[in-house]
């Protein structure tokens, strides 16, 4: 049973509520039962146990809707006990895993399986998405109905990137009759098979052949098409290009039911971090030109892109320590999620209230999971953040059993100084 | 033919490996052609000079080769031999990676048998410099995917200043495969940087992305582009790219981009034709002009690569008894 708990002198954040100042809330049973801006605390807080927050920030917990499991098939690279601990000291109170694990979770059982794992570890929630097609293969629909009787949250296609038109197209239309949303990774795979990282002046310089950005744009276009035509709910993933963001918005303002995400990669780096042959910076979609990630800046804040997940993906030294074409793409991204998101607020990009609702409400909302709101009544799934504690970020502190980042050696500030899913205070390293 | 008979010191390099042309500061690279011409003058009998034989006596190098290339390889060897450096080829193509051992670890068992200088050829742009992360030895970069091919450009600049007397103010033009070649890219900065007029003439298909970027005149066309050019480069057009990929045929690109004596007659008077080799005859170049004595100075460029990786290997060896 949960502790029924006061938090004092908390700088509270809802953008749901329009809340973005000092206030406290009380949570009993699991749930927020009270919350107030004022300093009259509620009187059925009598009894409860105080939490003085010292002006911390206390908000809706993260929803991370990005998130590749290492478990099951690739456990030497992340197992759901690291990767809920991960989640939790990157301030995550919900995440949902891709289907492409070694098996797919391509079926209800699949799905079932890993909640009822999950549910064995305690920490953030465990969500999980249904594959598009069996195996991940570009080819025969999943079983989508029955997935989404054992909870799917969405149905997401991993790095797959559905290239024939017919396909993406019944997918949607059947997706639409089980009102969930369809994810996906747009990418034009015969514009990007031998390209190790963006098409430019600095592939050729590093003597790369590169994927251009119209590899995504092209997939993205043909979609939001078969979006209008079907009617689903139609989510463009860690999209990285200026032509997206210019495509999104377009589509948003015909009324075309489209949201989208990007990554922090994506927002805090370019091409250019490729320079050094680095493969930490090798990611699918790759880093991309400055002009890009202006774009995707402008997207967060006019509300064009809806959220920022991790876009984690597990991977290790050996799998990274290769000439930057035999590498693999992808970087541990679960654990600087909120600071890289953070940043944008100390920059001014982004208003607190903006950045959560990148990071927890409206990814909540995408997923239609409980969360990311503080309202009386939604589950006391929290976070707390001293905005000013600064760190250095390194790799090999993380809690993730997958070490590498982009980001490594790079400061941060704001660091996740208390956790709570339904109530129940999560423990964390300090 | 004008050479440096003056007996040049050994070249000045300021970095401890040799991983490309593109941060090499001018004065290194005029250190290293100096350098280079005279060895020319010695393995080519002009000086007389035995103590050359004694410069890299101690000094161990191996040959490591991902990616066959007996040319450049058999360069490399001889160049250590006449220097008195005791050689190891190795082949990694076919044994360790095979058996599942990474770059890293070939790399980090190589140096625990402590060589001095590390030559590395690798299908992949980049692979240098990472091997040279994880070793004590100075990394040659023998060419690397797409990216950079120095020494090449070194036998080039040495080939056209012996032949020329000088760089600065040539034109010239390297055709063909830019997207797919090292050999362009190294060529391009070094010969930039020692003040020629550098233009590429090659098919749309076959430009790299953001070309126009590099401050380097491109034409697609090839008669266009040789126009008054003092040296015409060719490079070669690898067979696979020419059925219907990248190029329609290969009798389509012998056509519009195969130099030909009709061609040629566009450059200067006194042209003189390149190429690094191996050679695609009647696809990228006519056999009457690389036969031809006057115009093509292919095997001098073969002659000059001994020398150039000479003075690489001296220099870097050089750096590294400095450093110790």
């Amino acid at each position: 049973m949960s502790p029924k708990l006061l938090f004092t002198n908390a700088h509270l954040i809802c953008p749901e509520q329009g809340i973005d100042g000092k206030g406290w809330l009380v949570t009993e049973g699991g749930n927020i039962t009270a919350i107030g801006t004022d300093d009259k605390v509620a009187s059925e807080a009598k009894d409860a146990e105080l939490i003085d927050c010292r002006g911390d920030i206390l908000a809706p917990g993260l929803v991370d809707m990005r998130v590749k499991s290492g478990d099951p098939g690739a456990e030497h690279l992340e197992t759901l006990s690291s990767l809920k601990d991960a989640a939790a000291h990157g301030g995550i109170t919900s995440f949902a895993i891709l289907p492409s694990t070694e098996p797919v979770i391509d079926t209800a059982a699949m799905i079932d399986s890993l909640h009822l794992r999950a549910s064995r570890i305690d920490g953030p929630s465990l969500h999980c998405y249904g594959a598009i097609t069996k195996e991940l293969e570009d080819d025969q629909m999943a079983e989508l109905g029955m997935m989404a009787g054992a909870g799917a949250r969405a149905f997401a296609s991993g790095t797959l990137s559905v290239q024939n038109a017919q396909t993406m197209r019944r997918i949607m239309t059947y997706a639409s009759m089980l009102d969930l949303p369809v994810i996906h990774h747009c990418e034009d795979k015969s514009l990007t098979e031998d390209g190790d990282m963006n098409e430019g002046e600095t592939s050729t310089r590093l003597g790369m052949l590169g994927q251009p950005a119209a590899a995504e744009t092209i997939i993205l276009q043909r979609d939001i098409e078969l979006a209008k035509l079907t009617g689903v709910h139609y989510h463009a993933a860690h999209i990285s290009t200026a032509g997206a963001v210019a495509a999104i918005r377009k589509a948003k303002a015909e009324g075309v039911r489209i949201t989208a995400d990007t990554a922090p990669p994506y927002f805090m780096l370019n091409e250019l971090a490729v320079s050094g042959y680095d493969a930490a910076c090798k990611l699918n979609p790759p880093l991309r030109t400055e002009a890009d990630r202006q774009a995707l800046l402008e997207g967060l804040q006019d509300g064009t892109i809806d959220a920022i997940a991790s876009d984690h993906v597990p991977v290790n030294p050996d799998m990274k320590m290769q000439p930057f074409t035999q590498a693999s793409t992808g970087a541990s991204g679960i654990e600087v999620l909120l600071c890289m998101t953070l940043r944008l607020v100390r920059t001014g990009t982004l208003s607190l209230s903006r950045a959560f609702e990148l990071i927890s409400r409206n990814p909540a909302q995408i997923l239609k999971i409980d969360a990311g709101s503080l309202k009386v009544g939604m589950p006391a799934d929290l976070v707390r953040i001293n905005p000013n504690m600064s760190w250095i970020i390194e790799g090999r502190a993380f809690k993730s059993l997958s070490r590498i980042t982009p980001f490594e050696g790079q400061p941060a500030e704001g660091k996740v100084t208390g956790l709570w899913i339904a109530g129940a205070p999560v423990a964390l390293d300090q | 033919m004008n050479s440096t008979l003056a007996n040049a010191p050994a070249a000045q390099l300021s970095g401890r490996h040799l991983l490309g042309i593109e941060g090499l500061a001018v004065p290194e690279i005029q250190s290293l052609i100096s350098r280079s011409s005279y060895f020319a003058d010695v393995i080519t009998g002009k000086v007389k000079d035995d103590s050359i034989a004694d410069i890299l006596r101690g000094i161990s190098i191996v040959n490591l080769f991902f990616e066959n290339s007996t040319r450049t390889r058999v360069s490399f060897e001889v160049a250590a031999k006449h220097l008195g450096a005791s050689v190891l080829n190795l082949s990694v193509s076919g044994s360790s990676v095979k058996k599942g051992e990474t770059l890293i670890d070939t790399a980090v068992t190589l140096n625990a048998m402590h060589p001095d200088i590390l030559v590395v050829r690798h299908r992949h742009a980049g692979t240098p410099l990472l091997l040279s992360k994880h070793v004590d030895a100075s990394v040659i970069n023998a060419g690397d995917g797409r990216h950079e091919h120095p020494t090449q450009a070194l036998l080039d600049a040495l080939t056209i200043q012996r032949k020329c007397g000088q760089i600065a103010g040539l034109k010239i033009a390297i055709c063909g495969d830019v997207a797919n070649s090292r050999v362009a890219r190294s060529n391009l900065y070094l010969l930039g940087a020692l003040g020629a007029d550098v233009h590429f003439v090659s098919p749309s298909t076959l430009l790299p992305a953001g070309i126009d970027q590099f401050g380097v005149p491109v034409h697609t066309d090839l008669e266009a582009g040789i126009e008054g050019a003092d040296i015409v480069m060719m490079l070669r057009l690898q067979t696979e790219r020419m059925q219907g990929r990248e190029i329609p045929s290969q009798h389509e690109y012998f056509n519009l981009f195969g130099l030909n004596t009709d061609k040629l007659m566009r450059a200067a008077p006194n042209a003189l034709v390149m190429h690094p080799g191996p050679m695609n005859r009647g696809v990228e170049i006519d056999s009457v002009i690389a036969d031809d004595a006057e115009k093509s100075l292919i095997y001098t460029q073969v002659e000059m690569g001994v020398a150039a990786r000479m003075a690489c290997l001296e220099g870097l060896a050089h750096k590294k008894s400095e450093a110790a």
